[in-house]
């Protein structure tokens, strides 16, 4: 009856490099969305870039910490 | 008394005069026992028992499909384990399992023995004879005596048993073979003939027994075996598919012979370790599954280091020292942890399904565990659990909530008292599961920190000033 053992969807070797990089990456696009607020006065600023820009940043902050608490033997 | 075989008329009129005079035996009542060979093994804290049972169905009655075994309510209690295989084929034996079945309402049994029916695969034609093999694990039956000793005495235990195998059936031949641990035998019952040589006590050979006689004798023996016994086990199997199955495991480990009286004193425990402290032991061994890794022991206070592991390719072996040496009467409390690669225990089933394969049991070597709970925790959104176990369990389902958790997660409880060796065979619990569901945990990462942002911006487009800005 035993079929195939089961993989998971990233090599485990690889958790704390996705780590690393994701989270670097992350931090970098929030810095530029933190920036651009900075920078731009109110009225020039436009909705839907700062949305992109965000969503992208949380997305890779995201995936970043969890793959954070997945090298550091924490299994969630 | 020498045996003296009766003529085969004698033999027919007594087996006759059997078979009318206990009413309601089974229809089996064809079968007798040609020869019984029974080793009893107390090297140890529990007893062994191998039985090698010749039996013959006689000619002339009808078909026989279970052999029926007999037990004195002492022996059903503390029974932890019965098993019985039939040789089949004529070189190459292979010996398969029949079941074991209690069918303890047939047959007034006197003084109350409970019989255990083996169903045979095929059954036993008249005048066919078949050798069943049985194992049986009596747990708690060795009665220390005296019952406290002092820490430089050497534990001298009881043994009951009866020199003839108590059986429903007539038995032909039979005799008992006994191995102690040691060569010191303070006493033991003579029911001639009976015979010693070093470690094992020859009872036997006793020819042509009634049904049901029961012979006690008593066995008073020197063993300084470590008699570790767990009274609570709670086992916890986290399975995460992101790559690691946890195990963790919550011991209270008792010392289980002879109570010490008196003082303890580790000046003479360690200036002369071969007369003190005899019964006490202070190593245990646990025996884990290969590449474990993040291997922990510690208790209420903190980290036990006395402990070492050792890997190989097969195994690995734990070897654990508690902060103190346990002598009789002595508790000690424990955690152990480890963590297991996912590809060796999960696996994907043909229909779809997954399921996770666990040995069942204590990984401590020679341990009785008086009441043992495993829990398997399933991961979250894993829907119909279904355990599926060798043998008897109490099993119920619960939730339980962790890390990340939104729904908790399917727990599986499983129960069982009075678990020995012989009781760490595979088990399986399957379960179905969507891979799509490993995204939530991420998901609720990336809406957590989506949502910082957002307040961020909503702040920044808010205008709090009182006046309004130029």
């Amino acid at each position: 009856m035993a079929a195939s053992s089961i993989s998971t969807p990233v090599p485990v070797a690889w958790y704390p490099t996705l780590a690393a990089v994701m989270v670097a990456l992350g931090l970098m696009l929030a810095a530029s969305f933190f920036i651009y607020e900075a920078t731009s006065s109110r009225k020039s600023r436009s909705l839907a870039k700062e949305i992109t820009t965000r969503a992208v940043a949380s997305v890779f902050l995201g995936f970043g910490s969890l793959f954070v608490l997945l090298a550091s033997g924490v299994y969630v | 008394m020498p045996p003296s075989r009766p003529t085969p008329i004698v033999l027919l009129l007594l087996f006759a005069l059997t078979a009318v005079s206990s009413s309601p035996l089974p229809p089996e009542d064809g079968i007798r026992v040609v020869s019984a060979e029974k080793r009893i093994d107390l090297t140890g804290p529990i007893v062994k028992v191998f039985l090698t049972l010749k039996v013959e169905n006689a000619p002339g009655a009808s078909d026989a499909s279970q052999v029926l075994l007999a037990f004195t309510p002492t022996e059903v209690e503390h029974l932890a384990i019965l098993k019985a295989t039939r040789a089949e084929g004529k070189r190459k034996k292979k010996a398969y399992v029949p079941l074991s079945v209690e069918a303890s309402d047939l047959a007034a049994t006197p003084n109350g023995a409970r019989l255990y029916s083996v169903l045979l695969s095929t059954p036993l034609k008249p005048g066919e004879k078949t050798t069943i093999e049985v194992l049986y694990v009596l747990t708690h039956t060795l009665e220390p005596f005296p019952a406290e000793i002092g820490q430089s005495e050497s534990q001298l235990v009881y043994f009951r048993d009866s020199a003839v195998l108590l059986s429903p059936y007539h038995c032909l031949e039979q005799v008992t073979y006994i191995k102690m641990p040691s060569n010191r035998i303070e006493s033991f019952t003579r029911v001639d003939p009976t015979s010693r040589a070093g470690t094992e006590l020859k009872y036997g050979i006793y020819s042509n027994q009634m049904p049901n006689t029961y012979l006690p004798i008593l066995v008073h023996y020197e063993n300084n075996r470590p008699f570790a016994v767990v009274e609570e086990l709670a086992r916890k199997v986290e399975i995460s598919h992101w790559g690691n199955v946890q195990i963790t495991e919550q011991y209270k480990l008792k010392h289980g012979g002879a109570r010490h009286k008196g003082v303890f004193s580790r000046l003479e425990y360690q200036s002369r370790p071969s007369m003190s402290g005899m019964s006490s032991f202070k190593n245990l061994l646990a025996r884990l599954p290969p590449r474990v890794h993040s291997v922990y022991y510690r208790d209420e206070i903190g980290n036990i280091s006395s402990s070492h592991l050792r890997t190989d390719s097969h195994k690995s072996e734990l070897e654990i020292e508690p902060r103190y040496p346990l002598f009789g009467g002595w508790h000690c409390t424990f955690t152990i942890g480890y963590g297991l690669p996912l590809q060796d225990f999960v696996f994907e089933s043909d229909d779809g399904r997954r399921y996770i394969n666990l040995t069942f049991g204590c990984p401590l070597l020679d341990t009785v565990v008086d009441d043992l709970t495993i829990k398997v925790v399933l991961p979250e959104g894993s829907k119909n659990p279904q355990p599926s176990v060798p043998f008897e369990t109490e099993q119920h389902i619960e939730m339980s909530y962790s890390y990340l958790d939104v729904v908790g997660r399917t727990t599986v409880v499983l129960k069982k008292k009075n678990v020995v060796g012989e009781h760490n065979v595979p088990f399986q619990v399957h379960y179905e599961f969507n891979p799509i569901f490993m995204l939530a945990e991420p998901m609720m990462l990336i809406s957590a920190v989506f949502l910082f942002f957002v307040a961020c911006i909503a702040y920044l487009h808010m205008d709090l000033s009182i006046r309004k800005s130029l």
